[in-house]
């Protein structure tokens, strides 16, 4: 593997970029001056265009395809592949390691286009991007994005995953942009800016398409941005619409300017009704709202736009005036269909830093249940301390939640969703803060764990994996990961099979497969290095077998712990 | 240490007054000999009892606020809109009655037309700027001076009364309102940012009064959907805070409203009375949506109904 890492220019263009901290955050040094394609052996790629039917079905009717950030657009997470069941998972093995070349942040999923051989597309920080043979994990061609200098990062140089239709393959850029490559050879086709990253736009997460448009967000909150949703044209990258998240009727003054309430995680879409399910992050500034009084409406919560104009149809706010820094940046799932209280219900599950799961009419918003609690709740909507460390207070969720942005995932099978949740206390305190363009933007402080005290009754428990059946807001089962064997938070997604499995990643390292009626390990394999990714599997037809692939590697905006740069895939056959 | 958390509440759904709270508020306004420290009491007994202003230091301000927007505000319109927010005042009980607002409700929205309507003209002519130039911030001396002058005039309480708060709601508004002086403090005026913030323009921050107006209306906006979405999480004591924050929050719009009726138009009110009825409307407006936020907004497990799913 090392080898073609010193033929891959790419690669080396990666390596050699250095993230270092500034004073809001972080920033990306020694950048390529253009964006570098290295190819490989290109002609293994299988020349058919993604089509509309192929991402509709993706993963859930198609197993052979896992085409999109959340296998479908409903976000499920899920697969109708069988191969891999609780009687068989014993026998998962590792298939093979692509060594990405490039140690940054892994908080990817790999996609997989089905064909003689799949094609896997591959993307990690600082932007890098690869097509490999999703048999072999041969790299076929390898990319590397030029971001400019001047970049306002506040988190890590995070990249999630691409999306595909056609011929191309999309992936959003630290510097608040969508590339577009052909698929088949790694060349740019275009290139889109949708913010300013100079005064703190930026994108991290996997975009999506759908008919005839590529639709992205916006992140940046911390640095007094103003969110919004947009679509481009697949083709041009000419943008089609744009929805701001934060309408000046709806703030005092003009303090919407930096109302930020991002986008920062992929939209879910539903193609039957044509809508965006959106999830939103916090107001800005973060933890002072008397600059911003009011609902601060369209933030904290899921957003639901049309997808023929963005237009917006409906909000539900899960922390309305936070202060708390209480994003509901999950992606949201959506399910026709779901028997609830003996009727049949099209819904939208959201989990959010809150620590509950809310399940909401797709049709208006209305909630039709909020679950029991998913991690603790201790002195959670308290009073926001002043400055004196007297008046300071630990509360669980923490500023990362409960549920931060770690992708929840659902099952056909078990009608459960499962969700990775943190459960470490967090102390904020308040501190006057003006927005001053490209500087972070909290309006206040915030302590980490271990940096506070831990508050009466807290469990110990850093995070915690958590079952929940959305039709009646149970909590069906939930897996504490202790203190004393995770010293990281918890990252990352799940997903599930129609066998009823559940598959995530833990920061200890371990792989981990579970049932998905009781939470039982039923198999695990340690990969070395905490996982912050979210996985996806699919079948391939030509070898008869399941896949599933996960990137190991830390990450993250808090304790991200050990790099990696590693993507496992393991396989079952039939 | 203060907390955010539900507010204490009668059965009326205004706030509850203990003996605690009683003293508290009869040291802020240097009553504590005056009157039996804790000892039950209303406004309207204390009237006659607290001192008046005597450095002149409300007159001044209000003064100043008077002279910069002479000529400036509408008379009619500002009248018609009082009238309507009035009205609208007046229907608080009937929208306390109707429960959780239907899917398409427009009740809580109509709350809120009259005050949007004058909030829009009170920016138009300067008038949220020139209170903040003039209002000092929210410090102690500063509550103490204005809750005085609202307790010693009983013309500001007495065209509350005259829209149906009683004697008892009145008296908890503004003891709730003045011992919650370090919650008043947060909201710092934009005048009062420290100098030495590179690059921030604060005229995207609105004044002090205005973002204290705004939010109640934003707030009541919100209410028709807010309330018919969350509708399996409340209960009657979370409809019931409901009402009466909101009770709070419009004595206070009340207040800016008539006082900038009263400033177009009649002038009846005395300089130091109108600095009195800015400060206090900011004030309760300011109070009353916080505990909206934490009443009615923030649902914990312990608050919300139980689920009828498990």
């Amino acid at each position: 593997m090392a080898s073609i890492h010193e033929r891959d220019e790419a690669v080396k263009a990666a390596q050699n970029i250095e993230m270092v901290e500034v004073e809001d955050g972080y920033t990306l040094t020694n950048l390529p001056d253009e964006s570098i394609t290295q190819q490989f052996d290109i002609d293994q790629i299988p020349e058919r265009d993604v089509t509309q039917e192929d991402l509709t079905a993706s993963a859930k009717e198609d197993p052979t395809n896992w085409l999109m950030y959340g296998g479908g657009y409903q976000q499920q997470r899920y697969t109708s592949a069988d191969v891999i069941t609780p009687d068989n998972v014993d026998g998962l093995e590792l298939e093979y390691l692509v060594q990405s070349g490039v140690s940054s942040s892994m908080e990817g999923v790999p996609i997989v286009v089905s064909g003689d051989p799949p094609v896997m597309y591959q993307t990690n920080g600082p932007n890098h991007m690869k097509a490999i043979n999703a048999r072999t994990g041969e790299t076929l061609w390898s990319y590397t994005y030029a971001n400019p200098q001047g970049l306002l990062l506040c988190c890590d140089a995070n990249n999630r995953g691409a999306a595909v239709h056609g011929d191309k393959v999309y992936m959003t850029t630290l510097d608040s942009g969508i590339v577009a490559l052909d698929r088949y050879t790694g060349e740019e086709e275009w290139y889109a800016s949708t913010g300013d990253h100079e005064i703190g736009y930026s994108a991290t997460w996997a975009p999506i398409v759908y008919d005839g448009q590529v639709i992205t967000g916006s992140a940046g909150g911390e640095y007094g941005v103003s969110g919004f949703v947009a679509a481009l044209d697949p083709e041009s990258g000419d943008e089609m619409w744009k929805t701001n998240t934060t309408p000046a009727e709806e703030w005092a003054g003009d303090s919407q300017e930096h109302g930020a309430g991002t986008v920062w995680m992929t939209p879910t879409l539903d193609p039957d009704s044509g809508k965006i399910h959106a999830p939103v992050g916090n107001p800005g500034p973060d933890f002072d709202g008397t600059v911003r009084p009011g609902p601060n409406r369209f933030t904290i919560g899921t957003l639901t736009l049309d997808a023929n104009d963005g237009s917006i149809n409906w909000h539900y706010g899960e922390s309305p005036h936070d202060v708390w820094d209480y994003d509901s940046s999950a992606t949201k799932i959506r399910v026709n269909d779901m028997e609830m209280d003996g009727e049949t219900r099209d819904v939208v599950l959201s989990p959010g830093k809150t620590a509950w799961e809310y399940t909401m009419d797709a049709e208006n918003g209305q909630l039709l249940e909020r679950s029991e609690e998913t991690t603790q709740h201790i002195n959670m909507w308290k009073m926001v301390p002043h400055t004196d460390e007297d008046r300071r207070v630990a509360f669980v969720p923490g500023a990362h939640g409960g549920n931060d942005w770690q992708p929840p995932s659902y099952s056909q099978e078990t009608g459960l969703m499962y969700m990775n949740q943190n459960n470490a206390p967090h102390e904020i305190f308040w501190e006057e803060a003006q927005y001053e363009a490209g500087q972070t933007y909290w309006g206040g402080g915030l302590n980490d764990w271990p940096d506070v005290d831990a508050p009466e009754g807290w469990n110990g428990n850093l995070s915690a994996i958590v079952a929940v059946d959305p039709s009646t807001g149970e909590r069906v089962w939930r897996d504490w990961i202790s203190q004393e064997t995770t010293s990281n938070y918890l990252w990352g997604g799940s997903i599930t099979t129609s066998t009823g499995l559940m598959f995530t990643g833990t920061q200890n390292g371990n792989i981990v497969a579970y049932d998905g009626e009781n939470g039982d390990r039923l198999w695990q394999f340690q990969l070395g290095a905490p996982i912050c990714s979210s996985l996806s599997s699919w079948y391939d037809p030509g070898e008869g077998k399941q896949y599933v692939a996960v990137q190991v590697g830390g990450s993250g905006w808090l304790h991200g712990g050990r790099r990696g740069s590693t993507v496992a895939v393991f396989g079952l056959s039939e | 240490m203060e907390w955010y958390g539900m507010s204490q509440y009668v059965n009326d759904g205004m706030p509850e007054i203990d003996q605690e709270d009683r003293r508290q508020f009869l040291k802020v306004v240097g009553l504590t000999g005056a009157v039996a420290a804790g000892s039950e009491f209303t406004l309207s007994d204390l009237r006659g009892e607290v001192e008046g202003e005597a450095a002149g230091e409300l007159a001044a301000m209000g003064e100043a606020i008077r002279e910069d927007l002479a000529g400036e505000l509408s008379a009619g319109l500002l009248g018609n809109e009082l009238a309507a927010l009035e009205g609208q005042i007046e229907r608080l009980p009937e929208l306390r009655a109707m429960g959780v607002p239907a899917e398409d409700s427009t009740e809580y929205q109509q709350l809120a037309e009259p005050g949007l309507a004058i909030h829009e003209h009170l920016i138009e002519v300067g008038f949220f700027e020139s209170a903040e130039e003039h209002l000092p911030e929210f410090t102690p001396e500063h509550i103490g001076a204005t809750a005085r002058e609202f307790i010693n005039t009983g013309v500001l309480a007495g065209a509350l009364s005259e829209l149906g708060y009683s004697e008892a709601e009145l008296t908890s508004t503004v003891v709730n309102v003045v011992n919650n002086k370090e919650r008043l403090a947060m909201w710092v005026p934009t005048t009062e940012i420290p100098a030495g913030v590179e690059g921030f323009d604060p005229g995207n921050i609105a004044p002090l009064q205005q973002r204290a107006a705004a939010g109640v209306l934003l707030w009541t906006d919100y209410l028709d959907t807010y309330l018919w979405q969350n509708e399996v999480l409340l209960t009657e004591t979370i409809l019931d805070n409901n009402y009466g924050d909101l009770k709070q929050m419009y004595a206070g719009l009340h207040l800016l409203a008539s006082a900038a009726e009263d400033l177009a138009g009649a002038q009846e009110l005395s300089d130091a009375q109108l600095t009195a009825a800015l400060s206090a409307g900011a004030a309760m407006m300011i109070v009353g949506q916080e505990d909206l936020t934490n009443d009615v907004m923030r649902i914990t497990d312990e608050m919300r109904a139980p689920s009828a799913l498990r």
